[in-house]
C-alpha cells in the first residue's frame, strides 16, 4: 500500500517535472512574443529521437556531448520555425496566425515521424542506473527529469535577472511598444527566445528518452499535459510550473494506477477545465493593469 | 486625381460584402457535386460526394465558430462523432428507432458543445484551443476503453437500407439528404451574420472590452456559438451514420478535426465559401486524388495549412475577394465620412441646459493595481444634460477613471452611481444597458463591416425604442454608407464614426476618452460642434478626457483636474483657469 502511494507519487513527480519543462519552454516564448507553441510536444520527442540516433546506450563520454549536440539542434529548429511563425505577424492584422501556424507544424512534424517511423515507439536506452527511492526501483531518467526541470529554473531564473539579454526578454514580457521604443531589437530577441525554448526541450526530451514514448503520436499529448501544468501554475510563472507539472503528473499516475492507463488523458482535461473555471489566471499568476 | 467617374458612390460601386452571393455559388456547386453524380449514375462518385458534403456541413459551423465568433475549436470532429456514435449506440446495439436515436445523437453533440462552452464563458483565446485539442485527442481514447458501451475497437456496424433506396432519376433519401443540409447550414450562417446576434457576435469576437460597452456579454456569446456550432455538427454527425454505415474509434480521431479546422484556413478564413472549397483541397486532393500517397495525407494537410497562412493568410476564397475589393475600391477622401449635413437635418429640441439632477455620482472611489493607486479616493458629480471635462497629466488617473464609470475595472474601495442607481458592482455591459456610451483612445473600427454596420453595432445596443430623429438618421446613414469600407477611414472620422455609433445607441451618458488625439484642426472644430450638439440639442451628459485644453475650455460647463489618481481642483471653466492648482498646466501660456 504505503509502497503504491510512494510509486505514484515518485513517478508522478517524475514525468511531472517533463510537463513542467514545457511549461517552462512555454513561458519564455510566450513571454517575448505571446506565442504558445503548440509543436512544442513534437520537439520534446525530436530532442528523444536526438537521444536513440546519436547515443543509444552510449557511454558517458559520447552520451554528454551528445546532449549538447541535441539541444543546440532543436535549438535550430525551433529559431527556424520561430522565424516561420513571426512573418506573418509582421504586417497582418490578425495577430492569432500563430495558432494555425504553430498547430500545422506539429501536425508536420508528427506525420513526418510518422512515415518515417510508422505507430511504434522507439526504445531508447540511457546511462543513468536504476537507483532507489525508500527501497522503491526507480529508473534513472526519471531521477534526470527531476535533475533537469531544476536545473533549468534556477538557469532560467539566473538568465532572466542577471544577463542582459537575460533581462531584455523579461522587458518584453512587461511592455511590448516600451521595448521597442527603448531601442530593443525585438525581432532578435524574440528569435532568441526561440531558441532558449528549444535548447530546454531539445535537452529534456534527450534526457527523458528512456520513459517517454518516443512515437509520432506521443507529442500532441505531451505538449497538452504540459499546457495543463502551465495553466495550473499560471502561464508565465516558472515557479507555477514546479507545482503544476508534478501535480499534473501526479494526477496522471494516480488516474494510471487507480482507475486505467487510458484515462490519463481524460484527467488531465478535466484538471484542465477545472482550473479554467475555478481559477483561470493559476495559482501564480497576475492580473494585468490596463486593458483599454 | 479620380475622374468623377471612379469615385461616384451612387451607382456601380461594387458591394462591400459578397457573402450573399458566395452563398449562391456554394449552393449551386453543393447541387451539382451532390445531385449530379447520382444523374449520371457514377456511384463512387456519389458516395463520395455525400461524405464531402457532410464534411462540408461541419467545416461551415466550424468557419462561423471560429471567424464569426472567433473561437477556435479543434474539437469539432468530437462533436461530429458524439452525433455518429451515440445514434449509432441507440439504434445498432439497443435497437431503438433511428429517429429516437438521432434525437440521442442530437443531445450527445449537444452537450458535447455545452462541455466546450463552459470554459468559453471564463477564459477565450488560446485556452479553449487547448481544450478543444484535448477532447479530440480524448475522445478516440473513450471510445476504445468504454467498450462495454461503444464496442471498442470493433465499431458498430449499421445497416439503414430505406436512406439507400433510390427514389427519382437515381437519386435515394440519403443524396437528397445530405446535398441539402450543407445548402441549409449555408442559409443559416448567412442568416445569423446579418442578424443582431450575428453582428454582436462578432464585435465581441474582435474586441471584448468594445463589445461590453455595448452591452454585449462576450462570454454569453462564445456560449451560444459553441451551442449553435454543436447542434449543427450534431445533425451531420446523424447523417454520417446512414452515410458510412460504420463507426469506429479510429474514424474520429484527432485527424478528423484537423481536417474540418485546416479546410476553413485553406477555403478562406470567414468567406461563406470557404469551407467548400476547403474541404474539396483538403479532403479530396490527398485521399482521392493522390489516394495512392495516403499514408502522406496528414504531412499535405499540414504544409498545406501552413504555406496558406505563409503566403496568402485570407486563404483562396479570401485572396479573390481581396483583389476583388481592391479592384473596386475608391477611397472617398473628405467624403468618406462627413456628419454636419446628417447634423443639420437632425435638429432636435433646442436649448437643453444642465440641470440639477445628478447623473453620475462618485463616492471615495478607489482603483489600486497592486502599489499603484490609480484612483484615489475620487468624490465626483456629473450633472445630468452638462459637458464635464476630466483633465489632467499622463497616468493622472483619467482613463482609470473611466474604465470604473464603464465598468470595465471595478472600485477596491467606494461607490458610483448612475441616475442614482448604485452601478459599484455591476459588470460593464449591465452599466451599458443603463445608458452608458463610450469611445476609447484607439477607435474601435470593425474592418469586417461595411461603415454602416460599423454604425449599426450601436443602434444593435440600444435598449428602448427609437426616436424618430434617431430612426431618420440611421436610414439616411444606412443609404449613404451600406457598401462603404470603414478601413478606407482617416483617424479623425473613426472617432466621428464611434462617436455616430454611441449616438444612435442613443446612450443617455456618453464618455469620450481623448476624442481630439490625432484630430486635424477643423476635425477638432467638427468634434466640439457635435459635442455640444450631444449636450445642447439632444441633452445628452457628456464626460470629455482630453489634453487639448482649448478644446476642453472651450465646450465643457464643469471642469475637473486630476493628478496622481486624486481630484485637486474641480468648478466652471473661469474659476478653473485661475486655480493655483492647475496654473503649472498652462506653463508656457494657453494654447501654447
Amino acid at each position: 500500500m504505503l509502497s503504491e502511494i510512494l510509486i505514484i507519487v515518485v513517478r508522478g513527480i517524475a514525468i511531472g517535472s517533463i510537463f513542467a519543462m514545457i511549461a517552462m519552454s512555454f513561458n519564455i516564448v510566450h513571454g517575448a512574443t505571446g506565442i504558445l507553441n503548440f509543436a512544442q510536444g513534437n520537439m520534446l520527442v525530436l530532442g528523444a529521437f536526438g537521444a536513440f540516433f546519436l547515443a543509444n546506450g552510449a557511454a558517458l563520454g559520447i552520451w554528454l556531448p551528445m546532449l549538447l549536440v541535441t539541444g543546440v539542434i532543436i535549438a535550430a529548429v525551433l529559431a527556424f520555425q520561430g522565424w516561420l511563425t513571426l512573418i506573418p505577424l509582421r504586417s497582418s492584422v490578425q495577430q492569432d496566425s500563430w495558432i494555425i501556424s504553430t498547430v500545422a507544424v506539429s501536425v508536420i512534424v508528427g506525420a513526418l515521424i510518422m512515415i518515417y517511423q510508422g505507430p511504434f515507439a522507439y526504445n531508447v536506452k540511457g546511462p543513468a542506473p536504476y537507483f532507489r527511492v525508500l527501497g522503491v526501483r526507480t529508473p534513472g531518467a526519471y531521477g534526470l527529469a527531476i535533475g533537469c526541470m531544476l536545473f533549468w529554473f534556477f538557469a532560467m531564473r539566473f538568465f532572466s535577472r542577471k544577463t542582459f539579454i537575460g533581462l531584455a526578454i523579461s522587458a518584453l514580457s512587461q511592455d511590448f511598444d516600451a521595448a521597442r521604443a527603448a531601442g530593443l531589437p525585438v525581432r532578435r530577441l524574440q528569435l532568441i527566445a526561440f531558441a532558449i525554448s528549444g535548447l530546454m526541450i531539445g535537452t529534456a526530451g534527450f534526457l527523458v528518452a528512456p520513459v517517454i514514448s518516443v512515437s509520432a503520436d506521443a507529442g500532441l499529448r505531451y505538449v497538452l499535459n504540459g499546457f495543463v501544468a502551465a495553466v495550473v501554475g499560471g502561464i508565465g510563472s516558472n515557479l507555477g510550473t514546479l507545482i503544476g507539472g508534478p501535480l499534473v503528473g501526479v494526477v496522471a499516475m494516480l488516474t494510471a494506477y487507480k482507475i486505467g492507463g487510458a484515462y490519463q488523458d481524460l484527467a488531465s482535461l478535466l484538471v484542465l477545465v477545472g482550473i479554467l473555471m475555478l481559477r483561470p489566471q493559476g495559482l501564480f499568476g497576475r492580473t494585468s493593469a490596463r486593458r483599454v | 486625381m479620380q475622374t468623377p467617374a471612379d469615385a461616384s458612390p451612387a451607382s456601380g460601386k461594387p458591394r462591400f460584402n459578397s457573402d450573399l452571393s458566395q452563398v449562391w455559388i456554394g449552393i449551386a456547386l453543393i447541387a451539382i457535386t451532390g445531385f449530379g453524380p447520382s444523374l449520371i449514375g457514377n456511384s463512387y462518385w456519389v458516395h463520395t460526394f455525400q461524405l464531402v458534403n457532410i464534411y462540408i456541413a461541419v467545416s461551415i459551423f466550424q468557419n462561423f465558430l471560429f471567424v464569426d465568433a472567433g473561437q477556435k475549436s479543434f474539437g469539432q470532429g468530437v462533436i461530429l462523432g458524439l452525433g455518429a456514435y451515440v445514434t449509432a449506440i441507440f439504434f445498432g446495439l439497443h435497437e431503438y428507432t433511428f429517429l429516437v436515436a438521432a434525437m440521442f445523437g442530437l443531445l450527445a453533440a449537444t452537450l458535447g458543445g455545452l462541455l466546450f462552452a463552459l470554459p468559453a464563458l471564463r477564459v477565450q483565446y488560446f485556452h479553449l484551443g487547448f481544450v478543444t485539442l484535448s477532447a479530440a485527442i480524448v475522445f478516440p481514447q473513450l471510445l476504445m476503453s468504454l467498450d462495454s458501451w461503444t464496442n471498442g475497437i470493433n465499431g458498430i456496424l449499421v445497416k439503414l437500407p430505406w436512406w439507400h433506396e433510390e427514389w427519382v432519376f437515381g437519386l435515394s433519401p440519403l443524396t437528397i439528404a445530405v446535398a441539402l443540409y450543407p445548402m441549409l447550414a449555408l442559409g443559416i450562417h448567412y442568416g445569423i451574420r446579418r442578424s443582431r446576434l450575428g453582428r454582436q457576435m462578432r464585435v465581441a469576437a474582435v474586441s471584448p472590452e468594445a463589445a461590453r460597452t455595448l452591452g454585449i456579454k462576450p462570454g454569453v456569446m462564445r456560449f451560444l456559438a459553441f451551442i449553435i456550432a454543436a447542434i449543427g455538427t450534431g445533425i451531420a454527425g446523424i447523417l454520417f451514420l446512414p452515410t458510412v454505415g460504420f463507426v469506429s474509434p479510429q474514424g474520429f480521431n484527432v485527424e478528423l478535426s484537423f481536417v474540418f479546422f485546416f479546410a476553413v484556413v485553406v477555403g478562406g478564413r470567414g468567406q461563406m465559401l470557404g469551407p467548400i472549397i476547403g474541404i474539396w483541397i483538403v479532403f479530396i486532393l490527398p485521399n482521392i486524388a493522390l489516394a495512392a500517397f495516403v499514408e502522406y495525407r496528414l504531412l499535405i494537410y499540414g504544409v498545406l495549412t501552413l504555406a496558406t497562412v505563409m503566403l496568402f493568410p485570407d486563404g483562396i476564397v479570401g485572396s479573390v475577394e481581396r483583389w476583388r475589393l481592391k479592384r473596386g475600391v475608391s477611397g472617398r477622401g473628405e467624403q468618406s465620412f462627413r456628419i454636419d449635413a446628417f447634423l443639420e437635418e437632425l435638429k432636435g429640441k433646442d436649448g437643453f441646459e444642465p440641470t440639477d439632477e445628478i447623473a453620475i455620482e462618485l463616492k471615495g472611489a478607489t482603483k489600486r493595481f497592486g502599489a499603484v493607486v490609480a484612483v484615489d479616493h475620487v468624490d465626483l458629480k456629473v450633472r445630468k444634460g452638462e459637458i464635464h471635462g476630466l483633465i489632467g497629466a499622463n497616468g493622472s488617473g483619467k482613463t482609470s477613471l473611466l474604465n470604473v464609470l464603464s465598468g470595465l475595472s471595478r472600485v477596491n474601495d467606494g461607490a458610483f452611481f448612475i441616475n442614482g442607481r448604485d452601478a459599484t458592482r455591476l459588470s460593464a455591459d449591465r452599466i451599458a444597458n443603463l445608458g452608458l456610451g463610450r469611445t476609447f483612445q484607439t477607435p474601435r473600427i470593425f474592418p469586417m463591416f461595411s461603415l454602416w454596420d460599423n454604425l449599426k453595432v450601436g443602434e444593435d445596443a440600444r435598449t428602448g425604442k427609437a426616436s424618430p430623429e434617431i430612426h431618420a438618421l440611421s436610414k439616411a446613414l444606412e443609404a449613404e454608407f451600406a457598401q462603404d469600407n470603414a478601413e478606407l477611414l482617416s483617424h479623425g472620422q473613426r472617432r466621428l464614426a464611434e462617436v455616430m455609433r454611441s449616438m444612435l445607441k442613443e446612450a443617455e451618458i456618453v464618455l469620450f476618452d481623448e476624442p481630439a488625439a490625432g484630430l486635424s484642426s477643423s476635425e477638432r472644430k467638427n468634434f466640439a460642434k457635435l459635442v455640444r450638439f450631444l449636450s445642447r440639442q439632444l441633452g445628452k451628459t457628456v464626460i470629455i478626457v482630453e489634453h487639448d485644453l482649448d478644446l476642453v475650455w472651450n465646450v465643457a460647463d464643469t471642469i475637473t483636474v486630476m493628478e496622481q489618481g486624486a481630484i485637486v481642483a474641480a468648478g466652471d471653466p473661469q474659476t478653473i483657469a485661475h486655480d493655483p492648482a492647475v496654473q503649472h498646466m498652462f506653463v508656457g501660456g494657453r494654447g501654447a
